[in-house]
């Protein structure tokens, strides 16, 4: 047990206090599992001062709130990727849907239909998680448009980097060829490669250059990522190239058969964002999938990001996800990371580990993370502790309560 | 949709009565072969086996600790502590758990297959609200690897539904979960045909946008009750032919038609509904649909609201089939509460049934109750492992007709069985050993036991 100096002043806060920003939270006694290089530690401390984490296992505790985790889990709170959260509430009722449009092209920002308050986020938050990388989906261009991130703490300010990475999707097409699309985008990228060579020769100027050569321009210098759909091995091979020929930050999604190409894939160092739990040959691009396949892709060297498979109101249950990852051959730091600190790296996010300087997203858990009977017992999304509490506690505790008058009476 | 016209017929046939008052030769009895298919299911070889000491979980409630399980001739011939047989093949079973086979009351393996492609989309016949003429059996791929899947997820019993657009989707089957070649192969030999119902949003979603009725959910009662009256004539002139040649007449039989033979099943109680139903309000009224032209109204599928009403499902022998957490995709679904199936189960006689509707979840059953149960657990609660297993396995069975013979471990029922690593209820769960009729069908560490679809052989 640590010795708290501050624990009566920590009392006298609380009681005459309301919250503020640059308030301190100290998690006291927890079993931190980082995410990070520092790994699993036992029974220590974590602090917390302006939505960051400012020290773990200082040599003295100092905060305005002391929290005794009681040797609890202590984990980064999980980041769920290429998912709707907050731009669907109902799937079936068309002007609450906001993920994609016809015309939507690779400068659609979904970002500014984000709904914090869609029921959808405090129901996720009981997964334990607290930021999601979001997707566009939809539309007849290849380019479905930006993912952004965006916290599930249900404030108006939840969107944190807009236009972070471009989605596209490539692969099997129910009418016409794969190749086109594929040979579209080489030509495409090729051809502004071309015109931004001779715009140097002619010494003019990038502001010259129209919204979507600029996003171009982003992939181009491989500071923008570039998340690709595709699962077909031969065309994850095709996506190799393209990184190497074109330079670009890429990352594949779905990526249903990687185990075919593990090998290549980690030596080019593409990271696959999978579904752990598709283990059937759902197509004809889809025939390697397999309940171990995260475990084989993570031990072959790729770096492997963990989804719900596009389940938007379900995506709380990404750690269960994990949890059959480890029952299926994935130790449970790869398991952690693939839906934490991996995520956060692939996309450049501060935040996804247990670190000096990282967002505070963290995530106290009843007992194993990914075990079906633990529960989320406190959560923090930028330093600040939310409820799990959702709509459908509200329901349940209405019919669960006793009343002789009708239900509508029982708030 | 009128096509039997019952006044026309009845008017015929009190003429034919009136012209053979006389006795004459009877002609040959007109009979309706009720079972044209028939099940060409056989246990595979099997082996007298002892699993040894053992947590047992019985579907019956029961919790049996260092426990030993029998199979001999494909039924359960003992559950007990120290029990022996000479030449069983025992299995170490030591801090294991056993559980009936899983038995899934909604699935679509085999109608709507892996892969995904047209042409195997064979589950939902979109050509009219009422294709109560269309059986599921029909159009089963039995080289799904959906059913391998399933298997090594503890599935020995399965229900192979039509989906969900019509009023009336078409006839369900029972299905063992068995490799075959033959739908008939895995028919479940004794198992009621089911009758697929939809109401809500689905059916007049897909016929209102065609500008045919229903358009609303009012054209969906309307549609329901004129099938039902319509099914009742036919009834009712079939009854008149029998108890007419019972009575020594020649009388002239009625037209057989393949759509009303399954309502008029029905209605004689030889075909259970099943009905993809998701709001209190429907349910409340497909319960009194049933009483007006009296046959029971079965399970609701996806009764998403199953707890706003679940004294009315207990009192009325309705089982429930649910998710636990599926939700959001449509407005019937938006009243999702984790701890439905628990609210449902909590009633005298119920009957709470746990679901998957999906190729993937089917595979995970056992997480699915355990969820449910964790979840009502940590809101007042006091559910234990043997009373989720129910869900999944008894009620499952009953919800089919088929609880005489599988969906609990007693003995003399057929030896469907689940050897678990550890308890099914955790997300690290495996099943090691599934026996459908005292036969190992899947074995996790012996690949003589992993059955593999034709499609999958030679695919890289």
């Amino acid at each position: 047990m640590k010795l708290f100096k501050s624990s009566l002043l920590t009392l006298a806060l609380a009681a005459t206090s309301t919250w503020v920003n640059a308030q301190s939270l100290a998690i006291t006694n927890a079993t931190v599992h980082t995410a990070g290089e520092q790994g699993v530690l036992q029974n220590a401390t974590v602090i917390v001062e302006g939505g960051k984490i400012t020290a773990i296992n200082p040599e003295s505790v100092s905060a305005d709130t002391v929290i005794d985790a009681e040797g609890k889990n202590l984990t980064p709170g999980i980041i769920n990727a290429m998912n709707n959260l907050g731009l669907v509430e109902v799937g079936a009722v068309s002007r609450s849907r906001d993920a994609g449009a016809k015309s939507a092209d690779i400068t659609f920002d979904p970002s500014l239909a984000f709904n914090p308050k869609s029921t959808v986020i405090a129901y996720t938050r009981k997964g334990g998680i607290t930021s999601s990388m979001v997707s566009p989906r939809g539309g007849d261009n290849m380019f479905k448009g930006q993912i952004f991130h965006a916290d599930l703490s249900g404030g108006f300010d939840s969107v944190r980097v807009a236009n972070n990475a471009v989605y596209l999707e490539l692969g099997a097409e129910s009418k016409g060829s794969r190749a086109t699309n594929l040979q579209k985008l080489m030509n495409k990228l090729s051809d502004f490669q071309d015109k931004m060579a001779k715009a140097k020769k002619d010494d003019k100027k990038e502001s010259e250059l129209k919204r979507d050569e600029k996003v171009l321009e982003a992939l181009l210098s491989g500071e923008k990522l570039m998340v690709v759909y595709a699962d077909r091995a031969s065309e994850l091979l095709n996506i190799i190239k393209l990184k190497e020929q074109f330079g670009l930050n890429i990352a594949i999604s779905s990526a249903a058969d990687a185990v075919v190409v593990a090998e290549q894939l980690a030596k080019a160092e593409v990271p696959v964002i999978i579904n752990a739990l598709d283990n059937l040959p759902s197509s004809f691009d889809a025939l390697n999938t397999s309940l171990d396949n995260a475990a084989k892709l993570t031990e072959a060297g790729v770096k492997v990001v963990m989804t719900s498979g596009g389940d938007t109101h379900n995506m709380y249950q990404l750690r269960f996800n994990a949890g059959n990852a480890i029952a299926n051959g994935l130790s449970r730091e790869q398991a952690l990371e693939a839906i934490t600190s991996n995520v956060a790296e692939v996309f450049g996010l501060n935040t996804g580990e247990i670190a000096v300087g990282k967002t505070a997203d963290l995530v106290l858990w009843s007992a194993d993370p990914f075990e079906l009977s633990t529960k989320v017992d406190k959560i923090w999304i930028d330093g600040k502790e939310v409820s799990t509490q959702s709509r459908s506690d509200k329901l349940r505790d209405r019919y669960m309560a006793t009343s002789d008058m009708p239900r509508a009476y029982t708030k | 949709m009128q096509k039997f016209v019952p006044t026309l017929l009845v008017a015929g046939m009190s003429l034919a009565l009136t012209a053979c008052m006389q006795s004459e030769k009877q002609d040959p009895r007109v009979s309706i072969n009720k079972n044209p298919f028939p099940s060409s299911y056989k246990a595979l070889p099997s082996s007298a086996t002892l699993l040894k000491n053992a947590t047992v979980l019985t579907g019956t409630g029961e919790r049996l600790e260092n426990s030993d399980v029998l199979l001999v001739d494909g039924k359960i011939a003992e559950i007990g502590q120290n029990l022996s047989k000479s030449n069983a093949t025992e299995v170490d079973a030591t801090g294991k758990w056993i559980t009936p086979g899983i038995i899934d009351v909604h699935s679509h393996l085999g109608v709507y297959p892996s892969p995904s492609v047209e042409s195997h989309s064979d589950g939902n016949e979109m050509t009219g609200p009422n294709t109560s003429e269309v059986w599921a059996e029909h159009g089963i791929w039995p080289q799904d690897p959906g059913f391998e899947a399933a298997r090594a997820g503890g599935i020995t019993t399965l229900q192979i539904l039509p989906g969900s657009a019509n009023l009336f989707g078409g006839r369900g089957v029972t299905l063992r979960n068995v490799p075959s070649h033959t739908m008939q192969g895995m028919k479940f030999p004794e198992a009621p045909y089911g009758l697929k119902m939809a109401c809500g949003e689905n059916p007049k979603r897909v016929y209102g946008s065609r500008k045919v009725a229903p358009s609303t959910r009012m054209g969906n009662m309307a549609g329901y009750r004129m099938a039902f009256a319509e099914a009742a004539e036919y009834k009712r002139a079939w009854d008149k032919y029998n108890a007419d040649y019972d009575a020594g007449k020649n009388p002239t039989a009625p037209t057989r038609d393949i759509e009303l033979d399954t309502l008029m099943g029905v209605l004689d109680g030889d075909i259970m509904i099943h009905n993809h139903c998701y709001k209190a309000e429907e349910m409340a009224m497909m319960i009194d649909l049933g009483k007006e032209f009296n046959y029971h109204s079965g399970t609701f599928h996806h009764a998403i609201e199953g707890y706003k009403i679940a004294d009315l499902l207990a009192e009325n022998g309705n089982c429930a089939a649910m998710w636990p957490d599926w939700w959001g995709f449509k407005m019937e679904a938006y009243d999702m509460v984790q701890e439905n199936v628990a609210i449902v189960d909590g009633k005298p006689n119920s009957c709470a049934i746990v679901h998957s509707d999906s190729s993937s979840t089917i595979q995970r059953l056992n997480q699915e109750a355990g969820k449910i149960m964790f979840r009502a657990n940590e809101n007042g609660f006091s559910l234990k492992e043997e009373d989720a297993i129910t869900w999944i396995t008894y009620n499952a069975a009953k919800s089919l007709g088929v609880e005489k013979t599988t969906g609990s471990l007693e003995v003399g029922k057929n030896a469907d069985v689940v050897l678990w690593n550890q308890s099914p209820f955790s997300v690290y769960a495996q099943a090691e050993q599934v026996f459908v009729d005292g036969a190992k069908v899947y074995d996790r560490f012996d690949d003589k036991y992993q059955a593999k679809s034709d499609f999958l052989l030679g695919q890289e």
